[in-house]
């Protein structure tokens, strides 16, 4: 889950990394008590969860005369369909330089890669593109507490010795916080010293719980819902509901519709050992969703119930069209269940999709 | 073979919960079909003494190891304590770890996979099926029914689109030298590189399927590493970006890890790669054909 700035600056802040001054407002009226600590120039940053709200309007420069008539205007708004509920307001910087820094997981190396560069406040990828010189990475040991001085020296070369410690402590969040993803991005130095100016933190979603949060604020609503049953649910924008047991297999089930000309409504992993009420509560999840015509069940297993899971589509009982395949123990009495009803039943994957996709042709 | 044959004994940590007992059946019962050793010891702490299908827990894997004779360890415990499962293993001399556990936190992972370096195991998973070679040995939750024994490994990042993979392939004639699968995460142990370079050496390996999926390109760096002939399929193609699919490590992040990048770097590098898992077996026959 990817926290919010003000979320993300306060672990930065706490860690003893210098971010600039700022307040969480969440109406207009809550910034008067903040203008004298502000300045006479100071950002208001949308806290909403999307990406690129910057272009998208979401951060305005204000100062005392017009800050209240600006938080006011952006409050109105919608950044990406998203209303504003929160916004930072924060000190300007006077910013002689800017740098990059981020901590990620190195799927090959298995274990924490660091990345700094000098050219920073501009996107990482474009950097490494076009001057991947510029860019310094080490991989630290996930073993050790701290990083040993080569590797901070590695990294920063030239750049300001004071970068050391903050590189240090950003690693400590990283690991302490469960972070997937660290990011200062721009670290800049001022005449006041050095700044984290903005900061990106993905918390891994399992230790949301270890780290104190009830809600995966990246879940809609229904992906919420679906996660209370146990399933890895995500909506697609296509007529053509999907349910499957296992990641994989659901997804080259969504691919399979793609490749035959459809579209796929979205995910729905329903998870191992599938039981007659996990179906039926997968079923009417899917069937739920207002622009679905029709619904795959694409089940396989050796362990998985093909009568249990044709009783949960029975009870289910939604007014869609459902399409089944199901291979396991029990085939031919899931196969007399679904038939006595009406539903249709067939042998392969091509099968089911291809069927589908001529339903909603 | 890869990993372990017949003379494997298994250890399965976390042998008196729900799966571990449900799974432990199920491996013995495939050992006994194939006169392989299969389960020997469970271990679970403070459950020590007592049997799960005839087989003796213990409450320590070095307990264990000073009575039964243990190749490979099979971890089916809850997610908090996967990751001490793996490195108690490793520090008691286990040299292959199978970690069944899904959602275990990527942080506690790298820790287990560093340490377990360390001790010099090889550690498959975590959130993964196992594996299997047919007639052999099962370390894991493959569903065995569907296997048969031959020449063709199988690399998967996935559980169930495996099964429907070696369905396929057992259909049309084409049997298993080994099947590894090895996990859904971020952060896994053995690698297609890994693997790759034990079906490297393995002489019964003549070919390989690789299934992978959206998230980070370890599938072109196998395909990279290996002079073996493959043909690989990857899910996800209809994936949208920034959105988790399933597997914790299903993800296109930052525009990195989509399908189509993924297969057009393995077709630039000559790796057949199916649309449909249905082509499969097919294109597997075609590499046989180019070899003869």
């Amino acid at each position: 889950m990817k926290l919010r700035e003000y979320e993300a600056k306060n672990l930065l802040k706490m860690a003893g990394i210098p971010v600039p001054a700022g307040f969480l407002i969440r109406s207009a009226d809550e910034l008067a008590p903040h203008l004298g600590d502000l300045g006479d120039a100071f950002v208001l940053k949308a806290q909403v969860d999307v990406g690129g709200r910057g272009k998208a309007g979401g951060i305005l420069m204000a100062g005392k005369a017009d800050g209240t008539k600006l938080a006011k205007e952006l409050f109105g708004k919608q950044i990406k369909g998203l209303p504003v509920k929160e916004i930072l307001a924060e000190q300007k910087l006077d910013i002689k330089h800017e740098y990059y820094l981020s901590i990620t997981v190195d799927r090959s190396n298995r274990q924490p890669l660091i990345i700094f560069t000098g050219a920073g406040g501009v996107e990482i990828e474009i950097t490494a593109k076009e001057h991947p010189e510029l860019i310094r990475k080490v991989v630290a040991n996930p073993l050790m507490r701290d990083l040993p001085p080569f590797m901070i020296r590695e990294l920063i070369g030239t750049a300001p010795k004071e970068i050391g410690p903050v590189i240090n402590k950003l690693y400590h969040i990283f690991i302490e916080k469960d972070a997937l993803l660290a990011e200062i991005n721009p670290l800049v130095t001022t005449p006041d010293g050095i700044f984290a100016a903005d900061a990106k933190i993905i918390v891994d979603d399992n230790a949301l719980g270890r780290q104190g949060f009830t809600v995966n604020r990246d879940l809609s609503e229904r992906e919420r819902e679906a996660e209370k049953h146990g399933f890895s649910y995500v909506e697609l924008d296509g007529k053509i509901g999907v349910i499957g047991n296992g990641a994989g297999l659901t997804m080259a089930t969504l691919d399979l519709i793609e490749f035959y000309g459809g579209k796929a409504a979205n995910f729905l992993d329903v998870g191992g050992g599938a039981e007659s009420e996990r179906v039926m509560n997968a079923v009417r999840l899917v069937a739920s969703v207002p622009t679905v015509k029709v619904i795959v069940v694409n089940l396989l297993g050796g362990i998985t119930k093909c009568d249990e899971v044709a009783k949960g589509i029975i009870a289910a009982n939604i007014s869609q069209k459902v399409i089944v395949r199901l291979a396991g123990t029990n085939e031919a009495e899931g196969r007399r269940l679904l038939s006595e009803k009406g539903y249709e039943m067939l042998d392969t994957m091509d099968l089911v999709v291809r069927k589908a996709v001529e339903v909603t042709a | 073979m890869i990993y372990g044959d017949k003379n494997t004994g298994i250890l399965v940590q976390g042998a008196t919960g729900k799966q571990g007992e449900f799974h432990i059946g199920l491996m013995n019962a495939y050992a006994k079909q194939v006169g392989g050793k299969g389960v020997v010891a469970g271990v679970t702490p403070g459950k020590g003494g007592q049997q799960v299908h005839g087989v003796p827990v213990y409450n320590t894997v070095k307990d264990a190891m000073k009575v039964h004779d243990i190749g490979a360890a099979v971890i089916f415990v809850p997610a908090g304590a996967a990751a001490d499962a793996i490195m108690e293993e490793a520090n008691a001399g286990i040299t292959t770890i199978v970690c069944i556990t899904e959602h275990i936190p990527v942080q506690d992972t790298m820790k287990a996979i560093a340490y377990a370096r360390i001790e010099g195991a090889s550690v498959i998973g975590p959130n993964c099926p196992g594996l299997l070679s047919p007639g052999e040995v099962k370390m894991g939750i493959m569903p065995a029914g569907l296997f048969s024994s031959g020449n063709v490994g199988v690399i998967s990042r996935s559980g169930t689109l495996t099964y429907e993979v070696v369905d396929e392939l057992t259909r049309a004639g084409i049997g298993q030298s080994t099947v590894v699968g090895i996990g859904g995460d971020p952060v896994i142990g053995q690698t297609f590189v890994d693997v790759l370079a034990r079906f490297g050496k393995d002489s019964q390996t003549k070919a390989v399927v690789l299934i992978g999926e959206v998230g980070g390109n370890l599938e072109e760096e196998g395909a990279l590493s290996t002079d073996l002939p493959i043909v690989s399929y990857i899910a996800g193609v209809s994936a949208p970006p920034d959105k988790r699919m399933g597997h914790a490590g299903a993800i296109v992040e930052g525009g990195e890890g989509d399908a189509r990048s993924k297969i057009a770097r393995l077709k630039k590098h000559g790796v057949p790669v199916a649309s449909r898992v249905s082509e499969i077996p097919e294109m597997v026959r075609e590499l046989f054909r180019c070899r003869c």
